[in-house]
C-alpha cells in the first residue's frame, strides 16, 4: 500500500459496537461487537466485495461508513476527509457522493410516493432541483437503469421486484456519486432477474466510473462481479484477496468451507465437500482466541488462546489471518 | 435529451396510489358504502342545523322549545316520536341532538389526532429521552379510569375562560374528551413508526441527506395515517358515546337537547311508562354506532395493505 | 411407467385464487409423480406456484379465496380429493408432513420445543406421555441436535435458525411419513448451515426410505440432492427429466435460460446471460406460450403466441413444453409418421 491517494475509500480499524442494556437503570451491560476491528481500502473504478453469513456484520459495516449507525471507534478516510468525526454540514456533502442500494426491494421504496418523487427526492434535498427540470432528470435515470420513462407517476407497488429494485439503483444514481455501496442488492431476487441486475450494475460502472462496495453472502455473486473480496466472520474479515486469486488459492479454513458449500449445477466443477460442524457462535459472548477455532478443522493451541491478525501472506495481495495458513 | 422532453411534455399516464387502490376497494362493499350513507346523513344533518341557525330558517329542529302539543303525548301521526315533560317535539329533540354529538366527536377527533399523531411520530422515531418522557406522560394518563379523568376534565374546564372566550358546556365536553382520549392514536402512531423506521425507505432517505422533519413528515406520517383514518372511523363511536355519558351525568350541555340529556330525562319518565325519549335517543345512536363500526371495520380491510391478498 | 414404485401421482391439478382482482390460476394443469424413496424437487422462481402446488398437495388451500378446481392427487392409491376433512387430517403428518421455509414462525413460540413434538406424535401414535417424550429426544438426537436431553425443554427463541430448521425435520418425521414435503427448507439459512440440513436430510431418508417433494429456486440444490426435477413456470410444468438429464441438456428454453444466468464460482465471464424482461403477472397471463415474450424464439413465433403447448413426452422419461424441443411432436405430426 504504497500509493495511499490512489485510495477512494479506506477504513481503518472500524469498529462498531452495540451496547446490551439490561434493567431498570439501562445499564450497559455488554457489548455486541458486530464490527470488530474491519480494514480495507478501495481503488476508485474498483469493485470490493464483503462477503459473508448473516450477522457477521458486513450490513453494519456499510451503514457504519456512511454513519447511518454510529461507529464506536476507527477511521473512515473518503476522499482524504474523515467521515466518523466529519460535522454535519461536510456530512451532508459526503452523503453526496456515497449513497447505498439496498437489498429488499420492496422494503426500500416508500409506498406512498411516486417513482418521480422517489427517485427526484435527493436531487431535490441536495441541490434543490424542481419543477421541470426535476422531471427530466428523473426521466433520464429511468431510460438510464432500463425503465420506460414513461412510469414516472406510478407508484412502487405497481412494479415486480427486478424494476423495483432498478427504481433504486437510479436512487442512488441520482446524485452521481463516486461510491456506491452495494447491500445485498441481488439476494432478494429471482435467478434470472438477478443476472439482468448484475450487467445492469456493471455497464453503469463503466458509463459512470462508478466505485462499488459490493455486500452478499453469495459467494459465486461475488466472485463474478468484484475484483477484490474479503471474507467476514464474526464482526472481522478473515481473507481479502483478489476474486481470482481468493477462488483458485483460498487460504483460510473458512472461505474453502464457504466455497465448497455452495451447491452447484455442473458434477464436473463439484470439488471436494468440506463440511463445517456446529454453528457461528453467540456473538454476545464470542469465544477466545480465532473465533473460528470451534469449527475449524485445523484448529490448534494456539488458535484457541490468541487471535491471528490479518496480514498479508504471498506478495499478491492477498491478506489472511490463520496460524495454519502460514505453515503452508 | 429531446426525447426525454418530448415524453415529459406528454401526458404521462397516472399510478394507482394506494389511497386510490384502499377507496377503490372500499366502493365495491355495498354494505360499508350503505353505513357511509348513514353517516353521511347524521353529518349533513348536523350541518343542516348549524345552516339554519346562523341564517334563522324556520324549520323544526332548531324551534326544538315550541311546545307543539300536551305533556307527554305518545308516538302518534302528529308527533313521530310523542312529547316531553314541557309539551316539546321529542322527534326535532332529537335531531337537533345529532348537532351536539357530531359536533362533539368531530371537535374531539380534531384534538386528539392534533395533539396525539405528532407526539407519536416525535416519540417513535426520536426514541430516547424524549420517548421515554412521552411514555410516561402518556402512560400516566392511561392510568386514571377513562370517565374519571373526563369528568375531572370536565369539572376544571366548565364555566373557564380561555384565550378570553368563556367555555361553555359543549365546549368544555369536546375538550375534556380530546384532552384525554389522545393516548390510543399517539401509542398507534408510535408503535407503527418505531416499525416503520427501521424500514429501508427510511434510511435511504437518511443516506441522502434527508432532515429528520422531512423524513418524519414527509416519509413517515403517509405510511401510518391510513390508521389515523380508521382508528377514528372506529373511536368516532366512543366520542359519540362519551357526549352522551358527560350528559346524562350532567356535566354536558344544559341548555339544548342533546341525546345524553333526553337519556337523563328519561331516566325519570321511564318509571311513568313514558319510553318514547329514551327510545328516540337510543335509537340515533345505535344507527350511527353501528354505521361507523361497520364503515370503520370495511376501512381497515381495503386501507391497509396489509391485510390485502396479494 | 406403471404404478408400482409411485408413491404420490398429481393429475391435471389446478388451484386457482379468486381474488377482488379476478381469478389468480396459481397452479394450471399440472402432473407429475414422485417415486418411493426418491426425492423429487420441484423448481422455479417465485410465484411461478410452487409452493400452491405443496399446499394443493396437503389440502391446506386457505378458502374461500383459494380452491383447487379440478385434478387428482392420488397417494397410496387414494384420491387425496375425496377424502373427508377428518381422514385428511389423519394424512397431514402422519403420512404426510411438511416443513416450511421459516423455522422461526412455524414453530410456536410459548411451548418448548420437546412439547410440540409430543403434541405430533400423540395426535397420531398411541402413546403415553412419557413414551413420546422418549421418542422426541431420540427424533432430536437423530437430527442432529447436540444435548438433546437438555435441548428438549428449550423455547424456539433460545434456538438458533438451523437448529430450529431441525426441530422442524425432527418434528415432520416423527411419525414415520411416507413422504415429505420440504417448502424451501434452507432459503433462511446461509450456506454452511444448508449443506447440513439438506446432508441430514438425506441420511432420513435413506434410513427411513420416505419420498422427498423437494421445493425450491436453487438450481444448485436442485442438481446436487433431487433425482427427479420439474421445472415450473407461471403456474405451469414446461419441463420435466430425471435430474442428471435435465442439467446436462435442459430442453426447454426458459431451463436453459436459467442455468445460462447463473454466476458460477470458477467461471469468469465479463457479463452474465439474462432471460429478458419479467415473470407474468398471474392475473394477466400472456396468450399462447406464457414464456413467449421473454424467449428467444418465441417472441416472433405465431404459434408460440398464440397456442399454449402442452406438456409432452419427448423421449424416455423425458417431458417437456415446448413447440421447439427436439422430438416434440403434436397428435397431428405423430400420426402423420405412423
Amino acid at each position: 500500500m504504497a500509493n495511499t491517494n490512489s485510495y477512494l475509500l479506506k477504513v481503518d480499524d472500524l469498529k462498531t459496537w452495540f451496547p446490551v442494556r439490561k434493567g431498570l437503570m439501562r445499564k450497559t451491560v455488554g457489548y455486541v461487537k458486530a464490527v470488530n476491528g474491519v480494514s480495507f481500502a478501495i481503488k476508485g473504478g474498483e469493485t470490493l466485495g464483503l462477503v459473508g453469513e448473516s450477522g457477521c456484520g458486513k450490513t453494519t459495516v456499510a451503514r457504519s461508513i456512511v454513519r447511518l449507525v454510529p461507529a464506536t471507534a476507527g477511521e473512515v478516510i473518503f476522499e482524504g476527509t474523515d467521515v466518523l468525526s466529519a460535522d454535519k454540514k461536510r456530512l451532508r456533502q459526503i452523503r453526496k457522493d456515497i449513497s447505498i442500494i439496498f437489498q429488499d426491494p420492496y422494503g426500500s421504496l416508500n409506498p406512498r410516493m411516486t417513482v418521480g418523487d422517489i427517485i427526484g427526492e435527493p436531487l431535490k434535498v441536495q441541490k434543490g432541483i424542481r419543477g421541470s427540470e426535476l422531471d427530466q432528470q428523473v426521466a433520464m435515470l429511468l431510460s438510464k437503469v432500463g425503465l420506460a420513462p414513461e412510469y414516472i407517476n406510478r407508484y412502487p407497488h405497481e412494479f415486480s421486484g427486478g424494476q423495483r429494485q432498478r427504481i433504486g439503483v437510479a436512487r442512488a444514481l441520482a446524485l452521481r456519486p463516486k461510491l456506491v455501496i452495494c447491500d445485498e442488492p441481488v439476494s432478494a431476487l429471482d435467478v434470472s432477474i438477478q443476472s439482468q441486475i448484475l450487467n445492469l450494475l456493471k455497464d453503469l460502472q463503466d458509463e459512470f466510473g462508478l466505485t462499488y462496495l459490493f455486500i452478499a453472502h453469495d459467494l459465486a455473486v461475488v466472485e463474478f462481479f468484484c475484483d477484490v473480496v474479503a471474507v467476514m466472520y464474526m464482526g472481522r474479515i478473515v481473507e481479502q484477496a483478489d476474486s481470482q486469486e481468493l477462488y483458485h488459492n483460498p487460504l483460510h479454513p473458512y472461505t474453502k468451507a464457504l466455497m465448497s458449500a455452495i451447491p452447484e449445477v455442473d458434477p464436473k466443477l463439484r470439488g471436494k465437500r468440506q463440511r463445517l460442524s456446529g454453528e457461528v457462535p453467540s456473538i454476545m459472548n464470542p469465544p477466545p482466541g480465532c473465533p473460528f477455532h470451534p469449527r475449524c478443522p485445523l484448529a490448534e493451541k494456539v488458535c484457541e488462546a490468541v487471535e491471528q491478525k490479518l496480514e498479508e501472506i504471498n506478495g499478491k495481495r492477498h491478506l489472511v489471518a490463520c496460524w495454519k495458513s502460514r505453515e503452508h | 435529451m429531446s426525447d426525454i422532453d418530448k415524453i415529459i411534455s406528454s401526458k404521462l399516464p397516472k399510478g394507482r396510489s394506494l389511497w386510490q387502490d384502499g377507496l377503490r376497494r372500499l366502493w365495491k362493499r355495498k354494505l360499508a358504502m350503505i353505513c357511509f350513507a348513514v353517516i353521511l346523513i347524521y353529518f349533513l344533518l348536523a350541518g343542516f342545523i348549524y345552516a339554519a341557525e346562523l341564517f334563522h330558517w324556520h324549520v323544526g329542529p332548531i324551534q326544538w322549545q315550541e311546545e307543539v302539543g300536551r305533556q307527554y303525548e305518545s308516538p302518534g301521526w302528529k308527533h313521530v316520536f310523542g312529547t316531553d315533560i314541557f309539551g316539546q317535539s321529542v322527534l326535532r329533540k332529537m335531531l337537533y341532538g345529532a348537532k351536539i354529538s357530531i359536533t362533539v366527536a368531530l371537535c374531539a377527533s380534531i384534538i386528539s389526532i392534533v395533539i396525539g399523531v405528532p407526539l407519536g411520530a416525535i416519540a417513535g422515531y426520536f426514541r430516547g429521552v424524549t420517548d421515554e418522557i412521552i411514555v410516561w406522560v402518556y402512560s400516566t394518563l392511561s392510568s386514571i379510569p377513562y370517565i374519571l379523568l373526563i369528568l375531572a376534565f370536565a369539572v376544571v374546564l366548565r364555566d373557564k375562560a380561555l384565550f378570553g372566550y368563556k367555555l361553555t358546556g359543549i365546549t368544555t365536553v369536546y375538550l375534556a374528551i380530546g384532552l384525554t382520549s389522545w393516548v390510543g392514536i399517539c401509542r398507534l402512531i408510535r408503535g407503527e413508526v418505531i416499525k416503520h423506521k427501521n424500514r429501508e425507505y427510511v434510511m435511504a432517505a437518511q443516506s441522502y441527506g434527508c432532515s429528520n422533519s422531512r423524513i418524519i413528515f414527509r416519509h413517515l406520517l403517509p405510511n401510518v395515517f391510513h390508521l389515523v383514518i380508521i382508528d377514528f372511523s372506529l373511536r368516532f363511536v366512543s366520542f359519540i358515546h362519551a357526549e352522551v355519558i358527560l350528559s346524562f351525568l350532567g356535566l354536558g350541555e344544559a341548555t339544548r337537547p342533546s341525546w345524553g340529556a333526553m337519556i337523563n330525562d328519561a331516566r325519570i319518565e321511564l318509571s311513568r311508562g313514558v319510553w318514547w325519549q329514551m327510545a328516540a335517543a337510543t335509537a340515533a345512536i345505535f344507527f350511527i354506532s353501528l354505521a361507523l363500526n361497520i364503515f370503520g371495520d370495511a376501512l381497515r380491510d381495503s386501507l391497509d395493505p396489509k391485510l390485502r391478498i396479494q | 411407467m406403471g404404478d408400482n414404485g409411485k408413491l404420490l401421482s398429481v393429475e391435471n391439478i389446478s388451484t386457482h385464487f379468486f381474488t377482488e382482482d379476478g381469478v389468480a390460476q396459481a397452479v394450471q394443469d399440472v402432473s407429475f409423480s414422485i417415486k418411493n424413496g426418491k426425492t423429487f424437487a420441484l423448481v422455479g422462481e417465485s410465484g411461478c406456484g410452487k409452493s400452491v402446488t405443496a399446499l394443493s398437495i396437503m389440502r391446506l388451500i386457505a378458502g374461500p379465496q383459494g380452491k383447487i378446481v379440478s385434478g387428482k392427487i392420488v397417494f397410496d392409491g387414494k384420491n387425496l380429493l375425496d377424502l373427508k376433512e377428518k381422514q385428511m387430517r389423519n394424512i397431514r403428518g402422519n403420512k404426510i408432513a411438511m416443513i416450511f421455509q421459516e423455522p422461526m414462525t412455524s414453530l410456536n413460540p410459548v411451548y418448548t420445543v420437546g412439547n410440540q413434538i409430543v403434541e405430533a406424535i400423540r395426535l397420531h401414535q398411541k402413546k403415553g406421555h412419557e413414551q413420546a417424550w422418549a421418542d422426541t429426544v431420540e427424533m432430536l438426537h437423530k437430527v442432529g441436535i447436540p444435548d438433546p436431553e437438555r435441548r428438549v425443554s428449550e423455547y424456539p427463541h433460545q434456538m438458533s435458525g438451523g437448529m430450529r430448521q431441525r426441530v422442524m425435520i425432527a418434528m415432520a418425521v416423527s411419525c414415520q411419513p411416507k413422504l415429505l414435503i420440504a417448502d424451501e427448507p434452507t432459503t433462511a439459512l446461509d450456506v454452511t448451515i444448508q449443506a447440513q440440513i439438506l446432508d441430514l436430510l438425506d441420511k432420513l431418508q435413506e434410513q427411513n426410505g420416505m419420498s422427498i417433494l423437494l421445493i425450491t429456486h436453487d438450481l444448485g440444490v436442485v442438481a446436487e440432492r433431487a433425482d427427479d426435477v420439474a421445472v415450473m413456470y407461471a403456474s405451469r410444468i414446461v419441463e420435466v427429466a430425471e435430474s442428471k438429464f435435465l442439467f446436462e441438456k435442459p430442453l426447454h428454453p426458459y431451463t436453459q435460460g436459467l442455468l445460462r444466468s447463473l454466476p458460477r464460482l470458477g467461471i469468469s465471464a465479463k457479463r452474465l446471460q439474462t432471460i429478458a424482461g419479467t415473470v407474468p403477472d398471474p392475473l394477466h397471463f400472456p396468450t399462447g406460450c406464457k414464456f413467449h415474450p421473454r424467449c428467444p424464439i418465441g417472441n416472433s413465433d405465431k404459434r408460440c403466441q398464440s397456442i399454449e403447448p402442452g406438456l409432452r413426452q419427448v423421449c424416455d422419461g423425458r417431458c417437456v413444453a415446448c413447440w421447439y424441443a427436439p422430438g416434440y411432436k403434436t397428435e397431428q405430426e405423430k400420426k402423420n409418421t405412423n
